[in-house]
């Protein structure tokens, strides 16, 4: 039972998002429950308190079917009455313009340190 | 009702996403193309987005377990991690801060509101950090979430042709670019770099989204007080 297996694993991931969400509540630092989540979930893994195949198939298709749950708060836009007043098409280019710079910024220093790191060890 | 939406979303989406793995074209991608079906959907048998949003609800909750979920690669990787620490962090928190200075100065171009500006300002992350450190600085959510959308398909259709323009050779390099530029999207089309380009995308994508709540404490409250005065 492969969805069996999923739902069992995407639930142990939820056990950890709730830890997360205590931690949050007890921490006065401005970090989503989600990403506390994610370390405690590290930790767990890496210390060996749960094993790998425990939620590798649950974390698996959460990763897998991102998108999916992002399509509520799309369609969510409808009631937002300012989405109206953007200029849609100086905003795509502004999107376009930043990404290439980032792109090509990101590539550049990475492509320079992944090579000196290759000389380094031959 | 949420049964019935929840299939129909599903659907939807299944549908968009064989579309745009086949031919690739960007306006089949799945966060452009199935929201704009959906919205036709429900105001042609006059379902109120209200209705949708609450019946569909636990589908944007499903955000927060996949967010924890990527401690799994991120354990799949250590080894990796580690060798290639500094590389991740040097370029990855150079890339965060090229993108917010780059679309703060844009915006100021622009001349955009302030609440746009920033709900623009988080775009080149995942969307469920992307959504906190907008929320954080006073931005609205659900622009948030559109300006990471489109940032991800944006990414997906420049980001390919930057990379061949700067002739990046490393799979490491290629698949950093795209995770800190597009994200998820950018992690989806670093697949076509390979396995390893792909895992540093996803890896990329993590820690931009961590460098990036930072920054949402320390670097974009003085920013904008800057938006202010000017």
């Amino acid at each position: 039972m492969k969805l069996g297996v999923i739902i069992l694993q995407v639930l142990i991931i939820h056990v950890f998002l709730f830890l997360g969400a205590a931690m949050k509540a007890v921490l006065p630092l401005p970090i989503p429950a989600s990403m506390f989540g994610l370390c405690l979930l590290f930790l767990a893994l890496y210390l060996k308190i749960i094993k790998l195949e425990w939620v590798e198939k649950g974390a698996n298709w959460l990763m897998a079917e991102l998108l999916l749950f992002f399509i509520p708060s799309a369609v969510g836009i409808v009631n937002y009455d300012e989405i109206i007043s953007i200029q849609g098409a100086e905003i795509v280019i502004l999107i376009g313009i930043s990404t290439i710079i980032v792109v090509g910024m990101t590539a550049f220093i990475a492509e320079k340190m992944t090579k000196g790191k290759g000389s380094e060890q031959p | 009702m949420m049964i019935l939406f929840t299939a129909i979303t599903y659907l939807v989406y299944r549908f968009a996403k064989k579309v745009y793995s086949k031919w690739g074209l960007p306006f089949f991608h799945p966060l452009l193309i199935v929201p704009i079906v959906l919205i036709l959907i429900i105001s042609i048998t006059h379902v109120s987005a209200n209705q949708y949003l609450e019946a569909t609800k636990w589908l944007s909750h499903m955000l927060g377990p996949a967010t924890v979920a990527f401690a799994v690669p991120i354990y799949r990787h250590l080894t990796t991690i580690k060798k290639y620490l500094g590389t991740i962090i040097i370029s990855i928190t150079s890339g965060t801060l090229v993108a917010i200075f780059s679309t703060f100065g844009l915006s100021k171009l622009l001349h955009l509101k302030y609440d746009f500006v920033t709900s623009i300002l988080p775009r080149s992350i995942t969307t469920p950090i992307a959504i906190e450190v907008s929320k954080e600085i006073g931005g609205l959510p659900a622009l948030t979430t559109v300006f990471v959308i489109l940032t991800g398909v944006i990414g997906g259709v420049v980001g390919p042709t930057v990379l061949k323009w700067l002739s990046i050779r490393t799979p490491i390099a290629k698949g950093l670019a795209l995770g800190m530029a597009a994200h998820g999207a950018g992690t989806n089309k670093a697949l076509d770099y390979g396995e390893q380009a792909a895992t540093f995308s996803s890896l990329a994508m993590i820690f931009a989204a961590m460098i990036t709540l930072i920054w949402g404490v320390l670097l974009i409250p003085p920013l904008m007080h800057f938006h202010h005065i000017f």
